[in-house]
């Protein structure tokens, strides 16, 4: 597909609650028109690449005791057991039985495991794609403790080359690849919001600056749809006087080469940040209120890269508590409760699962925690590229009944989050479901409570 | 022995011997019953045997200890038993006959004649296959020969003893001559074995009163035992059996447990495998059995007894093989996972570069 | 060779031998997989402790799951105790293992035994009940599957067979030997299916621990 057919089929919406694609009409999306066998041949290349002994003890030990079900989202509010995580990564599975496993020459000598067929990857699409967030919920049921999400993440690399991709997904990453930003936040575009932001807010805004000690990076969906946060992350760095820039040649913080699964563009998106904050001599940089953007640049981008990172990478909820925790920032006490949806990929798989709750306890709200807040936090239903699948949409608001349920329950004034894609997808549930309940940023909060010296 | 005499029938001979009739049907029930026949069948039996004339039997001694004949002979005092024996006519048996040499083969020679088709034998000890089965002979004949010989003309064949029934010591491991039991040589003739080392003597009346009674062998199991003795384990009727269902076990011959008359299983005692009837029949007229003098049965009445590990070793241990073959295993998998893993990577690398 | 002293001697020594062969095939085919070093800035350098830590954690679910796999777990947790109690408080099977190992313990009272070998078989029925009409398990389960739980139950049946000597017909020596049988099948079929868990569970359990361990994560 020519990127002249791509725009005009699958035009960006940026009017919408959420910002995505136009919806394609097949069931089973594929890009070109590569005959079945070189797909599967693709796929089995990047499957096989990923088979390394971390992904081959976690394919071995699955008892198929079937309790992952009980932890996903998709599973419990459909109760349809093809959404059962484990059977999510059936042909990447049966590829690495086939291919990888101690036992790969006997069942290849004797036909035990068939080859994965064009008809399966597809009908995989969905469960890879539409039904998976890499929450990682299912990972800490696991008795076996086999860390299903990262395999997720390993499979859909073999599905993006094989071309079985949903289409706006796909689309998404192809515009990233090729714009440096997968929702039209060009560098141009950027650069211009990041002025509007700072005249608007009235704050001094820093970008391209050859020197800084710390980049600041954004999400697209944060340039596009929240730019508000743009001018809190700097006023609160201008309020700690710290040197910090934007830069135009690192700024995109998502990184849909991770959630559509093609490597070598993961590795470039992060490549344009990491060579930033090296241009400018940075020791740290900031990642924002984005879920994913954490995974792929403090965890993988090193691995990618094949080097290590010369600076710190600190999601911006880490940073605000490590300046309320070392008492740099003071912060006015906000009289309400509130309740805390944690990011996935920042709390349960990043680990940084106490620094928003640090910053809330700096804010002196009454935090009300929804049940199991925390590292097994309910995911809310539209990370890992599920968003932006539109013929996902209806799952996507089942699952997200639970949130709705969970947050009620606390009775919070307040919903605070620090992933604009979980945002995103709050906003847009909230107008599907009429909801009374608005999602906030902790960052923007934060920038409105600051203390003045 | 009574060679030469007018046969007469066996009540006759109990008549002469002073025997009431009264005496003579209480030892046909107890027969009946120990070879499990219904009481109706006592009568029956004491009319059979009454009638019953003399049985001429040949017995051949092969690679044996005699034990078997001691067993069967040396009873404290004469009893119902010995008088079976002495009702048969023994027309041949090394250790018991009078004659000696040229005589004793001609005795058996005549009485073969005389007999034909109607004698029975009976086999102690095993016979050698080996080396065209030279290692026992008796008057220049080769055992396997002599076996051949006498069986041709013979009614039934009874195996007496663990070596004449499976081979026994002889053929204990690494069976040097070949040794090789009566089954095992003679097949169109019917044959009963009567194994144990030695066997309960209880256990010949039995078999050669159902012969003399119904002019046939008892109903026998798949290895050709007599069903009435050999239905149930030792472990079935043993009197120890309490304890073994108690877990209480005797852990050394010396200690509490062994004073107190608990379960040997634990000191390799083969009763729950070994199928006799020592625990019911019992031995030294009913007085006794190797248990009860508290050491364990060596199951001395089963196939290959003798090789089937220590007498010492509990049945649950089994024979794990060795300790190197158990490390080569590993040494072989561990080379062969790494082989695997390796071929994998290869295939990984090969793969990708191909694209 | 009867059936009993096939069972005791060769047929053991090859279970066995299957057994070490096939667990050191599937370790070493695991764990000599590329394994590529991670550059990424760990949070924590506690990785060995947060390996041990999953290892034991994850013998329980976490309260957030609890109440969604309760039935599961406590069919699980029975069947996996009661094997244990069978398999290692029987005194007969105490001397087995005495005659590879060269020591004992002391054993359960055989009514103990047989009561746990029953729950046992009840559990493992369940759960196959379970397999058999949850459809989550119906959809993912496979031959391994099914052939494992045949694997597993067998030598319970045979050996309760044995123990109460009912054996429609069988002579007790041959229910021994088939019991015996049954566990060598085990034994050969371990290291090769999913029962395999027995070691598996470690290294897995293990690799997660240590990589959430590194990232400063709940393990």
């Amino acid at each position: 597909m020519s990127t002249a057919d791509l725009d005009q089929k699958h035009p960006l919406d940026l009017e919408s609650a959420r910002i995505g694609v136009r919806k394609p009409e097949q069931r089973y999306d594929v890009q070109g028109d590569t005959p079945d066998e070189a797909r599967v041949h693709a796929a089995m290349v990047n499957f096989v690449k990923d088979f390394g002994a971390t992904a081959a003890t976690y394919m071995e030990s699955c008892i198929h005791c079937g309790q992952c079900a009980e932890a996903c989202h998709f599973y419990v509010q459909t109760e349809d057991p093809r959404y059962t995580p484990i059977w999510k990564l059936e042909p990447f599975k049966q590829a690495y039985k086939r291919e990888a496993g101690p036992f790969s020459l006997v069942y290849r000598l004797l036909g035990l495991k068939k080859k994965v067929t064009t008809a399966e990857l597809k009908e995989w699409q969905e469960l890879i794609y539409d039904s998976c967030t890499m929450c990682g919920r299912c990972t800490m049921i696991c008795p076996m403790g086999i860390d299903i999400a990262t395999l997720v993440g390993q499979a859909r690399h073999g599905m993006f080359q094989a071309g079985i991709v949903p289409h706006e997904l796909w689309s998404v990453a192809e515009r990233a690849q090729r714009e440096g930003s997968p929702l039209g936040a060009t560098p141009s575009v950027f650069e211009e919001r990041v002025e509007w932001m700072g005249d608007e807010h009235e704050v001094e805004m820093f970008i391209d600056k050859d020197k800084a000690d710390v980049v600041l990076t954004m999400s697209s969906i944060e340039i596009q749809k929240y730019p508000e946060s743009m001018a809190a992350i700097a006023k609160v760095m201008n309020h700690l006087g710290i040197d910090w820039t934007f830069r135009t040649d690192g700024y995109e913080a998502t990184n849909f080469g991770l959630l559509s699964g093609n490597t070598a563009w993961q590795r470039d998106m992060s490549r344009k940040i990491v060579d930033a904050a090296k241009q400018c001599g940075a020791h740290t940089v900031i990642l924002p209120e984005c879920g994913h953007a954490y995974g792929a640049l403090r965890w993988q981008a090193a691995n990618l890269l094949g080097e290590k990172l010369p600076f710190r990478v600190l999601h911006v909820s880490e940073f605000l508590a490590e300046q309320v925790n070392s008492g740099r920032l003071k912060l006015r006490k906000v009289d309400k409760s509130a309740t805390f949806h944690d990011p996935c990929q920042v709390s349960r798989r990043g680990g940084a699962t106490q620094a928003p709750r640090d910053v809330l306890k700096a804010l002196g709200v009454e935090l009300r925690e929804m049940e199991n807040a925390g590292d097994y936090n309910w995911c809310c239903g539209g990370g890992g590229g599920v968003i932006t699948i539109h013929r996902a949409d209806p799952l996507r608001y089942k699952t997200f009944e639970i949130k709705m349920a969970q947050i009620d329950k606390t009775g919070a004034e307040v919903l605070l989050t620090s992933c604009s894609n979980c945002r995103q997808n709050f906003d847009d549930s909230q107008a599907h479901f009429h909801w009374d309940k608005t999602m906030h940023s902790l960052l923007e909060l934060v920038a409105d409570n600051l203390v003045e010296h | 022995m009574h060679q030469g005499k007018t046969p007469e029938t066996l009540g006759e001979e109990l008549r002469r011997r002073g025997m009431s009739r009264r005496t003579f049907l209480k030892f046909c029930a107890a027969v009946a019953s120990s070879m499990a026949l219904p009481a109706t069948m006592a009568p029956v039996m004491a009319e059979a045997l009454a009638k019953a004339r003399r049985q001429s039997v040949i017995w051949l001694s092969f690679q044996e200890c005699t034990g078997c004949v001691e067993s069967l002979t040396r009873s404290y005092a004469p009893t119902l038993e010995s008088l079976i024996f002495d009702f048969i006519s023994l027309d041949y048996q090394h250790a018991l006959q009078a004659a000696a040499g040229h005589q004793a083969e001609e005795a058996r020679e005549a009485a073969m004649k005389e007999h034909w088709g109607k004698y029975l034998v009976i086999v102690d000890g095993s016979i050698p296959l080996k080396d065209g089965g030279v290692y026992s002979t008796v008057a220049g004949e080769t055992n396997l020969d002599t076996l051949r010989h006498v069986a041709e003309g013979a009614a039934a064949l009874i195996s007496v003893g663990t070596c004449a029934a499976y081979g026994g010591l002889p053929k204990a491991h690494p069976n040097p001559t070949g040794a090789a039991a009566v089954t095992d040589i003679i097949k169109d003739k019917p044959v009963i074995n009567v194994p144990g080392c030695p066997p309960i003597p209880e256990v010949m009346t039995g078999v050669i009163a159902n012969f003399l009674t119904f002019g046939r062998l008892p109903e026998m199991d798949a290895l050709h035992r007599p069903i009435a003795f050999f239905g149930d384990t030792i472990h079935d009727r043993c009197y120890r059996r309490p304890f073994y269902r108690r877990g209480q076990f005797a852990k050394r011959f010396d200690d509490e447990g062994a004073r107190n008359g608990w379960c040997l299983y634990e000191l390799g005692c083969k009763g729950p495998v070994v199928h006799n009837a020592c625990a019911t029949t019992k031995w030294n007229q009913n007085l006794t059995f190797p248990i009860q003098s508290g050491h364990g049965c060596i199951g001395c009445s089963e196939p290959d007894f003798w090789d089937k590990g220590s007498f010492y070793a509990p049945l649950s241990t089994g024979r794990w093989g060795s300790a190197e073959g158990i490390a080569l295993a590993a040494a072989v998998g561990t080379t062969v996972g790494i082989g695997s893993a390796l071929l994998s990577r290869a295939r990984q690398s090969d793969i990708i570069r191909k694209g | 060779m009867d059936l009993l002293e096939f069972a005791r001697g060769p047929a053991m020594q090859w279970a066995l031998i299957l057994l070490v062969l096939g667990t050191c095939w599937r370790i070493a085919g695991i764990v000599f997989l590329k394994r590529k070093p991670d550059l990424s800035e760990p949070r924590s350098h506690g990785q060995m402790a947060g390996a041990l830590r999953t290892i034991f954690s994850r013998s329980v679910p976490a309260r957030a799951f609890r109440s969604r796999v309760l039935y599961s777990n406590l069919l699980g947790y029975t069947f996996h105790i009661g094997l244990a109690i069978v398999v290692f408080a029987y005194q007969p099977h105490i001397l087995w293992f005495e005659s590879i190992l060269g020591f004992q313990w002391p054993a359960l009272p055989n009514a103990v035994i047989s009561v746990a070998a029953v729950v046992t078989l009840f559990s493992l029925v369940a759960l196959l009940v379970k397999r058999l009409t949850s459809p989550v398990l119906r959809l993912i389960s496979n031959f391994d599957d099914y052939f494992s739980w045949a694997v597993t139950v067998a030598p319970l049946v045979t050996g309760l067979m044995a123990v109460a000597d009912v054996g429609f017909g069988l002579r007790y020596e041959t229910l021994l030997a088939v019991h015996l049988l049954s566990v060598w099948l085990l034994f050969a079929w371990l290291p090769f299916g999913k029962l395999g868990h027995a070691f598996l569970v470690f290294l897995s359990r293990g690799t997660t621990g240590a990589l959430f361990a590194r990232r400063g994560a709940r393990t």
